[in-house]
């Protein structure tokens, strides 16, 4: 199978592993704060709800990103847009299995 | 190739052969009966929730049943035979073998599901899907309770069966020139989602066994009265099942890593890291099944352990979806019916990953527990990501199967009807449960709000039923009438890529 190794595209793997790694860690500051006593969450209602618009905010931003990134990936590399051309392996058999 | 409409056999040939094509073919062709059977119960349920009070339902108890039979209908008579379908069709020509490792298993495993959909069917419980305890034992009405622990021992049985025969023929029978590592990702994701069936099931085994005696009155596992415990039985549940989750999901995935590099004109972007992430998220699954169970009273420390367990899914999920990205940049796409439900797959895993870290994070979990957030949660997943790459895969393979081209118009149509109807049903159901509407409920009160919703939900799910009509409708037309197919390369897309067509099967030379 080949594979292609295009450099910016691992640093973007990379990032966004990071990325992944920093909506844990909120998480789990949000977990830690959280009592242990029954009876407990009613009285934080506000407090969870301030931490579900706040995680919404982080789900939302990084949808935006990713979501952007497709819609623009299949408007620029669509096989009519004007800018269009073979890729590198068409025609070589590196496609055939 | 099967080729089943241009070289017709008799009825019985395809249903007692053990041949991997034929059997891909009756597997495929009975999940599909059940989309359509538990798609009308859930076209059924909106209609009822359109307005509060009774509609179209009778009463509560059948309305339990319904969504009870729907569920247990799609996850287990359509999701899991679909992927054995494919598997069986197109694992072996991956590996580069004559058949499945065990041929005769295989048929076992096929015909051993049609009883168990009668016995779900005919039964109609009414307990949810999760079969908790201590309803489950104490109160649910036999023998409808009875018939589908039956059937679901015995789907068990089968998966367990075809999970053998997915590994053994991964790993024995491959061509000792095609290294592990090399083999395609959707044999990979078959090979790590057996590997999940194998470890998984057996629990779910055990607790349908103790449910059942515990039925019979022969044992008290789950009765509270005399010292059993009903969390125990949602503990070997979710054992089972977060992990089963996986093994629905990640042949879904395999399909995509099939679909995109075939229509990007470009190789997957990366192999091994396709790989890496199926075998991580296998790992993982294991370590996250009481996230269900927030609610249960489970200790601090326990919760923080599974929801880090729920969130190291994250990357893995990522790695896919960036490999995705990452094909598809500097591809040159065609947007044939396959990539685009490949494409709306993508999108909606994402918006259902996102989804799912909120509920992990356990003190969101309990505004969200029990409300329709967790039922759109869900189904963003099983219809968003599962049944869209199921449907894509169907459209890709189908050229492969009939030797005849499906309608492209149809196919776009089934996917714009599906892809706007699970964003009004799937995105809405997650309002709704944070204004408060609680899930597996019959009636609701009139709130205003809850009304519009739900609404707009049904009309969602009546666009649903209309592509499925479509879908319906292209397959059975195109099967028979569509144009035939040019079989080196159905789709103009250039190289000749593609397993299904080099099947062989012996009945075809008689």
């Amino acid at each position: 199978m080949v594979t292609t190794k295009h450099p910016v595209m691992r640093n973007i793997i990379g990032l966004f592993i990071v990325l992944s790694i920093l909506i844990i860690m909120p998480s789990l500051q949000y977990a830690l704060a959280q009592g242990d006593e029954a009876g407990e969450y009613l009285d934080r209602r506000v407090v969870i709800w301030n931490l579900f618009f706040r995680m919404m905010t982080v789900a939302f931003v990084i949808g935006a990103v990713v979501s952007g990134t497709l819609i623009w990936l299949i408007w620029r590399f669509r096989e009519s847009h004007p800018k269009a051309t073979p890729t590198k392996y068409e025609g070589t058999g590196a496609l055939d299995e | 190739m099967v080729l089943e409409l241009q070289k017709p056999r008799p009825i019985w040939y395809i249903m007692f052969s053990t041949h991997h094509t034929d059997i891909g073919l009756l597997y495929m062709i009975l999940s599909l009966s059940a989309l359509f059977m538990g798609g009308a119960l859930a076209l059924a349920i909106r209609l009822e929730l359109f307005f509060p009070g009774a509609q179209i339902i009778a009463d509560s108890m059948t309305f339990n049943r319904m969504f009870t039979v729907h569920g247990t209908t799609l996850i287990f008579l359509f999701i899991l035979p679909f992927a054995s379908g494919i598997g069986n069709y197109l694992v072996p020509i991956m590996i580069r073998y004559k058949d499945m490792a065990y041929p005769k298993l295989n048929a076992i495993a096929f015909w051993m599901i049609p009883p168990a959909f009668a016995l779900v069917w005919l039964g109609f419980a009414d307990f949810t899907w999760n079969a908790y305890a201590p309803y489950s034992v104490i109160s649910a009405p036999g023998p409808a309770a009875d018939m589908w622990i039956f059937g679901l021992k015995i789907l068990g049985v089968s998966s367990i069966l075809g999970a053998i025969n997915f590994v053994v023929t991964i790993l024995k029978c491959k061509h000792p020139d095609l290294p592990l590592s090399k083999a395609p990702l959707l044999a990979w994701s078959f090979l790590t989602s057996s590997l999940i069936i194998l470890v998984a099931m057996p629990t779910f085994a055990a607790a349908l066994l103790m449910l059942l005696t515990d039925r019979l009155g022969v044992s008290r596992f789950f009765d509270p009265a005399v010292g059993g415990d009903p969390i125990a039985y949602q503990h070997l549940f979710w054992f089972t099942f977060h992990p089963e989750v996986y093994v629905l999901v990640i042949p879904a995935i395999g399909f995509l890593y099939e679909i995109i590099p075939r229509f990007s004109r470009k190789p997957i972007f990366s192999h091994s890291s396709g790989v890496f992430a199926f075998v991580l998220l296998a790992i993982v699954s294991f370590a996250s099944w009481a996230h269900h169970m927030y609610a249960t009273g489970m200790s601090f420390t326990e919760k923080t352990v599974f929801m880090i367990g729920t969130l190291a899914a994250v990357p893995a999920s990522a790695m896919h979806v960036f490999n995705f990205l990452a094909t598809m940049w500097g591809g040159r796409i065609k947007f044939a019916t396959p990539m685009m439900w490949a494409i709306g797959g993508i999108a909606l895993f994402f918006s259902a990953g996102a989804g799912g870290v909120v509920n992990s994070a356990m003190p969101l979990d309990f505004i969200s527990h029990d409300s329709y957030w967790v039922v759109g949660h869900f189904h963003l997943f099983v219809m968003g990501t599962i049944a869209f790459g199921s449907f894509g895969f169907l459209y890709y393979i189908f050229p492969y199967i009939t030797g005849r081209m499906y309608s492209e118009k149809w196919g776009i149509a089934h996917f714009v009807l599906s892809f706007v109807g699970a964003v009004m049903v799937f995105f809405t159901q997650h309002v709704l449960g944070l204004y408060g509407m609680p899930r597996r409920v019959f009636d609701y009160p009139p709130i205003p709000e809850w009304i519009a919703m739900n609404q707009f939900i049904t009309i969602g799910a009546m666009l649903l039923g209309i592509g499925a009509a479509i879908f319906l409708v292209n397959i059975i037309y195109s099967s028979a009438k569509g144009k035939p197919a040019n079989m080196d390369d159905p789709w103009g897309l250039g190289g000749k890529y593609y397993y299904p067509y080099e099947a062989k099967n012996p009945h075809h030379s008689h």
